[in-house]
């Protein structure tokens, strides 16, 4: 678990740091025991699949939500403290826009409400928006109105960033610009961290992407980093009409995917497949070998977690 | 607090069911009552009336406050501005506020529609005592909005809003003279906010002082939503 998986080094000054965090609705317990600690100035992803805990952990980290146990501190402080001071910004799921208003008197007001605001010809830029600013906010596209709550998030400047999710509903255009105006931000020494369930968002985007899974922390470190940690291999070779059978029950093999002609087996042990799979078939057309995907890591991963808390 | 109060203020003037209930509405009303039926012309009806349909608006505009707030949650706004350095005590005093800025304009148009339309004449500080009245007498009802925005479902409110604004004012006789009905309502009326709040201008409007007693049963209900609201706060306030 997280004591297999390298961790980066913890910087000196911490923005967000949760400390056997939990939270229960009910029977339910959605984050469990969660230790998590990020630098001033990084760029964390939190990947995971539905339901593993993101948006409550963020939650609890913009004062939204208590913990029952553990403790919650945000630049040393509590959440509702930081937020009063208008050192965060963030971008919620479910938070939603007042009619009535344009783009642009919506961001005048966002701007008024915190100390160091940023100028709203820089936010209408990083958000994208410069060409809706007099548009009614209830006139927007889906896709609009996450650019509005995203120049929201930024009007006041913030020190740190949480954005939940922040590129569902977006098409491919409104995601590229919005991923450059975030760099632009990160690159000024701002703190973001970002949820998602995106897996190459999460690669391409982050310093760090921390894995969280039923309520905790089952990796943290680089792409790269989480990649190698999933250790398996992948063998695939090309099924020239040959029968799927007995493919799962070949040495070693974790899991069996089929692209069209293509069969991709997750192994945990590469040579003990390959060695059985010869034997079975006689001859196996475009034989490879390689590392596993950040996708393999992750099911992997949190595969893992599910067998340890079943044992 | 006041960017707030302007942005809200901005949403009500822009929208069409805001200005239907409050100005619309109470105009075409007074308008149309005052030009058919038995009491047409007269002169004493369309005082009478004017204060009750101007109040009529006041009352929909304060208590519809509530609803906006009820629906502003629904939406996810609300969790919006909770992250913002604004305090949620300081959002719902601007609601409130708002929602009274602007029914002031209404309640003017009314009187202006009566002067113009019927020549209803007062004496200036009747003018002035009728508009400024109607006008801060309608905060109870903005507190009772408040109190079910918090405390009802989000599909009971629409409804309950709609008694809020039709029963009470029905009640307190801004449709019909109290006078005219029978002996139980005439009770329950007497009773009821709405009328205290009406008779208070309706005091002033024919040459006589407002009672002390109006005013103070309007107080006493002024605290008691007041106090449902406070209670509908806390319990909602967490869950935003």
């Amino acid at each position: 678990m997280a004591d297999t998986v390298p961790f980066m080094d913890v910087p000196l000054t911490t923005a967000i740091e949760l400390d056997a965090v939990t939270k229960c609705f009910g029977e339910v317990r959605a984050v469990d025991s969660l230790n998590l600690a990020i630098g001033r100035g990084e760029t964390v992803a939190l990947l995971g699949p539905n339901g593993a805990g993101k948006s409550t952990t963020i939650g609890m980290m913009l004062g939204l939500l208590a913990p029952d146990r553990g403790t919650v501190k945000v630049f040393n402080r509590s959440p509702a403290q930081v937020v009063a001071a208008g050192m965060v910004g963030a971008m919620l799921q479910d938070g939603g826009l007042p009619g009535g208003v344009k783009v642009s008197e919506l961001i005048a007001f966002a701007r008024s409400v915190y100390p160091r605001s940023m100028p709203t010809r820089g936010v209408l830029a990083i958000a994208g928006l410069e060409e809706l600013a007099g548009q009614r906010v209830d006139k927007l596209s889906g896709g609009q109105r996450q650019r509005v709550r995203f120049a929201l998030a930024l009007a006041g400047n913030p020190d740190l960033l949480v954005l939940d999710e922040p590129t569902v509903g977006m098409d491919v255009e409104s995601r590229r610009a919005f991923w450059a105006g975030m760099r632009a931000y990160a690159a000024d020494g701002h703190t973001l961290l970002f949820a998602t369930h995106y897996l190459e968002e999460a690669d391409a985007q982050a310093d760090r992407v921390v894995v969280i899974t039923r309520g905790h922390v089952v990796a943290s470190g680089s792409g790269a980093e989480i990649k190698r940690s999933a250790r398996g291999q992948v063998v695939s070779f090309d099924l020239d009409g040959t029968s799927l059978f007995g493919l799962e029950g070949l040495p070693g093999v974790v899991e069996v995917e089929v692209h069209g002609q293509r069969v991709r087996l997750r192994t945990n042990d590469a040579d003990a497949t390959v060695a059985a799979l010869i034997r079975e078939r006689g001859m196996v057309r475009n034989l490879q070998l390689g590392g596993p995907s950040l996708e393999d890591a992750f099911v992997a991963l949190t595969e893992n977690d599910e067998a340890k808390e079943s044992a | 607090m006041l960017p707030y109060l302007r942005l809200e203020l901005m949403r009500l003037l822009r929208d069409r069911r805001f200005l239907a209930f409050t100005t619309v509405m109470p105009i075409a009303y007074y308008l149309l009552f005052t030009s058919i039926g038995s009491s047409a012309g007269s002169a004493a009806w369309s005082v009478y009336f004017m204060v009750g349909m101007a109040g009529f608006g006041a009352l929909a505009g304060a208590v519809s406050a509530g609803g906006g707030l009820a629906t502003d949650r629904s939406i996810g706004w609300l969790r919006q501005l909770r992250i913002t350095p604004l305090p949620s005590s300081q959002v719902v005093a601007a609601k409130v506020s708002a929602n009274m800025v602007a029914i002031l304009p209404a309640l003017v148009l009314v009187c202006v529609a009566a002067a113009g339309v019927h020549g209803v004449r007062l004496a200036a500080w009747q003018w002035v005592a009728l508009v400024g009245l109607l006008w801060a007498g309608a905060l109870p009802f903005a507190l009772l909005g408040l109190a079910i925005g918090y405390l009802a479902s989000p599909l009971s409110t629409g409804p309950l809003m709609g008694f809020g604004m039709f029963g009470l004012s029905l009640l307190g006789g801004m449709w019909f003279p109290v006078t005219t009905f029978p002996g139980v309502m005439q009770t329950i009326s007497h009773v009821a906010p709405t009328y205290h709040y009406a008779n208070l201008s309706w005091n002033v409007a024919f040459g006589q002082a407002p009672a002390v007693s109006d005013a103070a049963v309007l107080v006493a209900w002024a605290a008691l939503f007041a106090i449902i609201a406070m209670l509908g706060y806390r319990r909602t306030s967490r869950a935003w």
